[in-house]
């Protein structure tokens, strides 16, 4: 009978009546590679031992001079076709493939066993043998698909830094090395390194743009090329004899060549060009060889037509063309130029006005610039080019210098070319540098020292001197002053404010006088005060014309507050220093930047719980922030109690005479958690649930919402309902795992920053601060407009950070940022020691629609045949129930048996994957416990799929050798297993399992001894972080019930439960009915 | 080599040509440099009238096909009005080793010289030195040069001549070592002079290569380690360091200087400039990254130019 009520649950599924998109297992994981064959990249794969070997062997051994055999785990172009369609943003539709051989480190003396002895690249293709003996390299046949450059940077740009992009892929470890020979290359583009050229090869020529590897990318160079995998290099075609052996430094030419090409010519291509100039001409028009060659650059293919001994002669030419910069850079050695300041005359009289004493000398004073040798192997070793002078003979040709010699004179010539002064040095003997006055000095800090760097010689330059300028300029100051906090009434960010503008350098504010004096030096650099100043005439001009106008300006508070935190922007043209402030503005600021602590306040009456003293601090700085109308990021590391913080300040407001609603958007996985939560500790707190089918809309909607303190919604409905929720002025906006807003262009991003709110919070566990990307999109809701549009954050912050031009967008940003986000971690010393070493808490999940309807079928069943059995029946009938019900909760697939997919279809999988995310990110490990042997093989599958890292699964049929091999590595391998998935019974006991310190009961024993001693793995002797205890309860469920019941009766529990579930048989039928009814508003969608 | 146009036929009018060599001053004087000037000077002494103005045009519309310089000897195929290229021969007396032996004596005392001489261009006192040691550096008089063309103009230097002449002079901006050849000595042997004890320059640098190369393409092997083998995906240093992105564009070429005798309808420093600026562009997006989520990224906008 049970077994109809499946086959309904089939139909609807086949119906799609659930909403989990693919129900067909797709269970192995392709792990993809790319390796050049043939100086071009392919791409291929490995597929996971259990689908890829029928596969394979469809494919025909074709010739095999070299005795390869059909690597066991090559994807094949089935697995590359499945990689496509999994992937199909990043990798490009499968064309043509072919049969090469990989050379790879296989298992010797094996040949008999079922693989020959080869071996994947990694434990989650093939399971690691239990102890690797000694390997050679063997020729295996693997399935290649050609990768233009084109497809390669597309598809690099998708390669972030997870190894699993989607489920059931894996990255390489090879993809890192690919995507910084790339990023080298656009790095080489970007600062124009590079010359055009021409290829032959076989009597065929193209253009091609070519790098030009000078002064510090020579070192870039040796080190990528230090760092390119083996496995790059070890493809070959199919009758090749022996494993092959490459020349490094040609292959990584050939890549950043390769790359390069592509970057300039696409940038540049000739049919983009053609719509908008009049590029009429085609390849054929160009028949001045020197015309086609240059057309060539940006065409396509690059192709040079015409007779093979003219264009042979035209590579000759422009061989010759670069051969001065060739021969540069296959020196050993570096020419560098120092500027030296003035030596320091003992200025005496610190107290006559700073600016005239310094100014009056500053012209005087000679400026050098000094001549050094650096070799490239030795960077320390920087030899002034005066001591090479020194001989007598000044072109000894057999003294041992001669070779550093010969290259200073080259370079100095060179180095002539660019800068007229260091020409006229060389018409005097034993040239070594040359004198400049401070103009020309300036000069050289601003202008000939880029040249100079660009060319690829070394530039030393003194320690105040930034790319920027000197450290010390002249600056606009603000200075608000307002009265003190208790005087002024009503405040707000709103509240206009007057302020003045000032002049200063560093500390000090500049009088007219002073500013008059600058102005008349015109000296581009003055010392004031020991420091060297950078004066703009310009800015010294306009910093007058300012003064002259005395501006007082009217601004928000929030704008000051903007513009304190986001100093650095240019006004009138002059730089921006700061803001001082004094008064109530000036204790705000002061408190948001962290200089002033926070009034702790206590949590409110009626809050049924303790908060830890660190919580306090959290709860009154969210609490502050509000009072001023500011967003705040509470960013705790998870289990620091995110939400029990959020409950206190909602509970806070809803004390007050003002009630109004609260709007709680999270995860639908963690709905019932926080329904769960706010019983506990906000019971007073009506909470509403706006979530699944029935969800009330319109006028219903908004009686309902008047009625409680928290409605809680998830991020689907943000969008779906935004109309109605649109509607409501909510007293606050609460986003729960706001990682989910992360992009700006979303739907439910757009819809969060659109809702009225009196206050926003965001709540995430990820280290919020280290996805710059991410930070727009949360700022934005949080505190609209204060990082700017996204274009200009993307300016300003976003590209300099990653291309790394500017040191200080990073800091800059951190500033802007800070006041709003509060991260703590559990390891910061003042949290550690609020925590207790142990932490239990009820994590509650949401059954899925499909979940609940399996379990109303279980239930069915029961109802049915419970009434006409009774005894020894009766009991093995309610025990079956509760572990099918177990089942249901646990996942569908655990129930059914079908190894059908595993995403989307468990709110106790979503919220551990979830959880395990986060504990990952943090570089944490974690035990997971399950009674049953099924649902850890689905949880280790899936976690791997999902995280694309070896998860160890200890159970009974392990055999002992390998189940202290995973301990070890467990616990000694920094990167082995993030999770260790237990079986209560095999692994509940006796193992020493310190590394993890997150321990999960995925489902439940009811037995505190026997959890506890499974808790107790992690928490024993040689733990040294806290250990946090999360029990997974379906809410609504048996599960959550049985819970209550236990909850209920604490005393008497471990009398009662002690033995197990046997009790359970001991409840009448009215009782059990009870037990295992399903609360329906508990159910997910 | 050179490409003909054949058009309808007018006497006194030059064929048109497609792919001569073409001067790449558009006006006023050939070549920028004072021995570039000194060179056109010492043409324009001969009052050859208006065959000056007329070489001059053919040097800038590209009617000069093919210029081959060896010791001491300039050949070279100029397009006129006839079907046939006329052929052009100028020479000069090359100095003799003894000559050459003084020059470079006096130039060893004086080694900054070098410096410049080294990468390919010229002190401006390098005529000092050629005085010291008794020399003329360009051909002062009638004497020196000789000068032939195949066409029937009666005047020494024809129009076709000068053609030449002009466009050696450009030339010499790019390459003033082409004096040193024309006076019967190759840059590498002028060098290889200066080490007076050493072995001969082009010997001692081609060995140097072939070390070089040698030692620079150890092929390597594959290893066995499956450890090392994969390579290691974890996170490394940032190594590209600051990149800064230039102001003015095409440095390297402008450094290098102008092609020699292009041919090309294109000015090609500034063709290239051009394609710089654009290249560096795409360079930069390439390390800046991506931008947040699934907004557009940098390569989207690449990945569209082929397929698009």
């Amino acid at each position: 009978m049970i077994l109809e009520a499946f086959r309904d649950h089939r139909s609807r599924l086949q119906k799609g009546e659930f909403n989990s998109q693919e129900k067909k297992s797709q269970s192995s994981m392709i792990l993809f590679h790319i390796s050049n064959y043939e100086n071009r990249p392919v791409l291929w794969a490995e597929r996971s031992a259990d689908e890829q070997v029928k596969k394979t062997t469809s494919g025909k051994q074709t010739r095999r001079s070299n005795k390869s055999k059909i690597f066991p785990y090559d994807a094949g172009e089935d697995g590359l076709q499945l990689l496509h369609q999994r992937w199909s943003d990043a990798i490009p539709p499968i064309g043509c493939t072919s049969k090469v051989v990989a050379w790879l480190p296989s298992l010797a003396g094996r040949r008999g066993g079922k693989n020959n002895g080869s071996l994947a690249s990694s434990a989650l293709i093939q399971p690691q043998p239990v102890s690797v003996l000694k390997t050679h390299i063997m020729p295996w046949q693997v399935t290649v698909s050609e990768l233009s450059w084109n497809d390669l940077v597309h598809l690099l740009c998708f390669c972030e830094d997870k190894s699993t992009p989607v489920p059931g892929i894996l990255i390489g470890p090879d993809i890192v090395f690919w995507k910084d020979a790339m990023r080298f290359a656009g790095s080489l583009c970007a600062r124009e390194q590079f010359l055009p050229g021409i290829r032959a090869e076989n009597k065929s020529f193209q253009a091609q743009w070519q790098p030009v590897f000078l002064g510090e990318d020579k070192e870039r160079y040796a080190f990528l090329m230090n760092v390119i995998p083996p496995v790059v290099h070890a493809l070959t075609g199919l009758d090749q004899e022996s494993p092959p052996k490459t020349v490094r430094k040609d292959l990584l030419t050939q890549i950043v060549t390769g790359f390069m090409d592509y970057l300039i010519r696409s940038s540049i291509s000739a049919d983009r060009s053609m719509s908008r100039q009049n590029f009429t001409e085609r390849a054929a028009d160009h028949d001045i060889l020197h015309d086609q060659w240059l057309n060539a650059l940006r065409t396509s293919d690059g192709e040079l037509h015409g007779k093979a001994k003219v264009l042979a002669k035209l590579v000759q030419q422009v061989e010759e063309y670069r051969q001065p910069l060739d021969r540069l850079s296959a020196s050993p050695y570096r020419l560098c130029f120092r500027l030296h300041e003035p030596p320091d005359l003992q200025s005496a009289g610190n107290d006559a006005l700073p600016v005239q004493q310094a100014g009056r000398k500053a012209d005087d004073e000679a400026w050098r610039v000094e001549y050094l040798l650096q070799q490239h192997d030795d960077k320390s070793l920087l030899l002034p080019v005066s001591q090479l002078w020194n001989t007598k003979n000044v072109l000894p040709s057999k003294s041992a210098d001669s070779g550093a010699r010969e290259f200073l004179l080259s370079s100095l010539g060179q180095a002539a070319g660019l800068s007229p002064d260091v020409e006229e040095s060389l018409k005097h003997s034993s040239p070594s540098g040359y004198v400049l006055d401070i103009v020309r000095a300036h000069e050289f800090l601003t202008q000939t020292s880029l040249i100079f760097d660009q060319a690829g010689f070394g530039v030393f330059l003194p320690a105040w001197w930034t790319r920027k300028g000197t450290k010390l300029r002249p600056a606009v100051h603000a200075n608000v002053k307002s009265p003190s906090m208790q005087a002024s009434g009503s405040l707000s960010l709103d509240t206009i404010v007057n302020f003045n503008w000032n002049i200063a350098l560093g500390d000090e504010v500049l009088t007219r006088e002073e500013l008059d004096y600058l102005a008349r030096l015109k000296a581009p650099l003055v010392k004031l005060r020991g420091q060297w100043v950078e004066l703009n005439a310009e800015e010294i001009r306009a910093a007058i014309e300012f003064w002259k106008k005395q501006p007082t300006e009217s601004v928000s508070v929030r704008e000051i507050i903007r513009m304190k935190l986001g100093s650095g922007a240019p006004v009138h043209g002059l730089q921006f220093s700061g803001v001082t402030a004094s008064g109530w503005i000036g204790e705000l600021m002061q408190k948001l930047e962290g200089g002033a602590a926070y009034e702790e306040i206590s949590p409110p009456s009626k809050f049924s719980g303790e908060l830890r003293p660190y919580q306090v601090r959290g709860y009154s700085w969210m609490t502050y922030l509000k009072s001023w109308g500011l967003g705040a990021c509470l960013a705790d590391d998870m289990g620091l109690g995110k939400t029990v913080q959020t409950l206190a300040l909602i509970l806070r407001d809803w004390n007050s005479e003002n009630r109004r609603p609260v709007l709680l958007v999270c995860p639908a996985s963690v709905v019932n958690n926080w329904r769960k939560e706010a019983s506990r500790f906000t019971p007073d707190l009506p909470v509403m649930v706006h979530h699944g089918a029935d969800r009330k809309k319109g006028k219903a909607f908004n009686d309902e919402v008047s009625k409680h303190a928290i409605v809680v919604s998830t991020y689907a409905l943000l969008h779906r309902d935004q109309k109605h929720l649109q509607e409501v002025d909510w007293g606050g906006i609460v986003l729960d795992e706001s990682q989910n807003i992360k992009n700006s262009e979303t739907k439910q991003s757009r819809s969060a920053r659109a809702l009225k709110a009196g206050y926003r919070l965001a709540l995430t566990g990820t280290p919020v601060e280290n996805h710059v990307g991410d930070l727009w999109s949360l700022m934005e809701f949080l505190n609209p407009g204060f990082l700017g549009t996204h274009a200009e954050f993307k300016r300003k912050f976003f590209v300099p950070i990653h291309a790394g031009t500017d040191p200080n967008a990073a800091v800059r940003l951190r500033s802007m940022t800070g006041p709003f986000i509060l991260r703590r971690l559990k390891t910061d010393k003042s949290i550690i020691s609020d925590l207790p070493e142990k932490m239990e808490m009820k994590t509650y999940c949401t059954l899925t629609k499909e979940q609940a309807s399996l379990y109303a079928s279980v239930l069915k069943d029961i109802e049915d045949r419970i009434g006409s059995s009774d005894g020894i029946e009766r009991k093995g009938l309610i025990l079956a129930t509760l572990s099918k019900l177990k089942q249901v909760c646990n996942h569908p697939a655990h129930f059914l048996g079908d190894n059908s997919s595993v995403p989307g279809r468990s709110g106790k999988v979503t919220r551990l994957s979830e959880m395990v995310e986060e504990i990952i990110d943090a570089g944490e490990k974690a035990l997971v416990f399950t009674q049953f042997a099924e649902m850890g093989g689905i949880l280790k599958k899936h976690l791997q799929e999902t995280f694309g890292r070896e998860i160890f699964f200890l159970h009974g049929a392990v055999p002992i050798k390998q189940r202290s091999q995973m301990v070890d590595r467990f616990q000694n391998e920094r990167n082995a297993s993030p999770v260790f998935i237990l079986s209560l019974k095999a692994g509940g006991t006796g193992l020493n399992l310190t590394q993890g310190n997150h321990v999960f009961h995925f489902d439940r024993w009811w037995n505190p001894a026997v959890e506890n001693q499974a808790t107790d793995r992690a928490f024993r002797i040689g733990q040294t972080k806290n250990v946090h205890v999360y029990k997974f309860i379906c809410a609504g469920t048996l599960e959550d019930k049985i819970d209550e019941m236990i909850e209920r009766k604490k005393g008497i529990a471990d009398k009662i439960v002690g033995a197990g579930e046997g009790w359970l048989t001991e409840l009448s039928n009215k009782e059990l009915k009870e037990l295992f009814m399903l609360r329906k508003d508990m159910v997910g969608e | 080599m050179g490409y003909y146009d054949f058009g309808y036929f007018r006497p006194s009018v030059p064929r048109r040509v497609k792919g001569g060599i073409k001067a790449q001053s558009k006006n006023g004087s050939f070549g920028e440099n004072w021995w570039a000037k000194r060179w056109i000077d010492t043409l324009e002494s001969f009052n050859i009238g208006a065959r000056l103005v007329r070489g001059r045009r053919y040097a800038r519309s590209g009617q000069v096909l093919s210029i081959e310089i060896v010791k001491g000897c300039v050949t070279s195929e100029v397009q006129g009005s006839r079907m046939t290229p006329y052929h052009v021969e100028i020479h000069l007396r090359p100095f003799t080793s003894g000559a050459w032996k003084r020059f470079v004596d006096a130039l060893i005392a004086q080694p900054y010289y070098m410096a410049i001489l080294m990468n390919g261009r010229i002190p401006d006192e390098i005529e000092e030195v050629f005085k010291i040691a008794k020399l003329s550096m360009f051909p002062a008089k009638m004497n020196d040069l000789k000068t032939t063309c195949s066409c029937p103009d009666w005047s020494n230097p024809c129009k076709h001549i000068a053609a030449v002449y002009y466009l050696l002079g450009e030339e010499f901006d790019r390459n003033p070592f082409l004096i040193f050849t024309l006076r019967g000595i190759e840059q590498k042997a002028l060098l290889s002079l200066v080490h007076k004890n050493a072995p001969a320059r082009q010997d001692t640098e081609n060995a140097g290569r072939k070390v070089k190369r040698k030692s620079h393409s150890v092929r390597t092997a594959l290893p066995t380690d499956p450890d090392s083998f994969w390579g290691k995906s974890d996170a490394r240093h940032d190594f590209l360091g600051e990149i800064a992105v230039p102001e003015t564009h095409a440095a390297l070429p402008k450094r290098l200087g102008n092609f020699p005798f292009w041919r090309g309808e294109k000015i090609f420093i500034d063709t290239l400039a051009a394609m710089y600026e654009e290249a560096s562009e795409a360079g930069f997006d390439i390390v800046a990254g991506d931008f947040g989520g699934n907004e557009e990224k940098p390569d989207a906008r690449i990945y569209q130019h082929k397929t698009g």
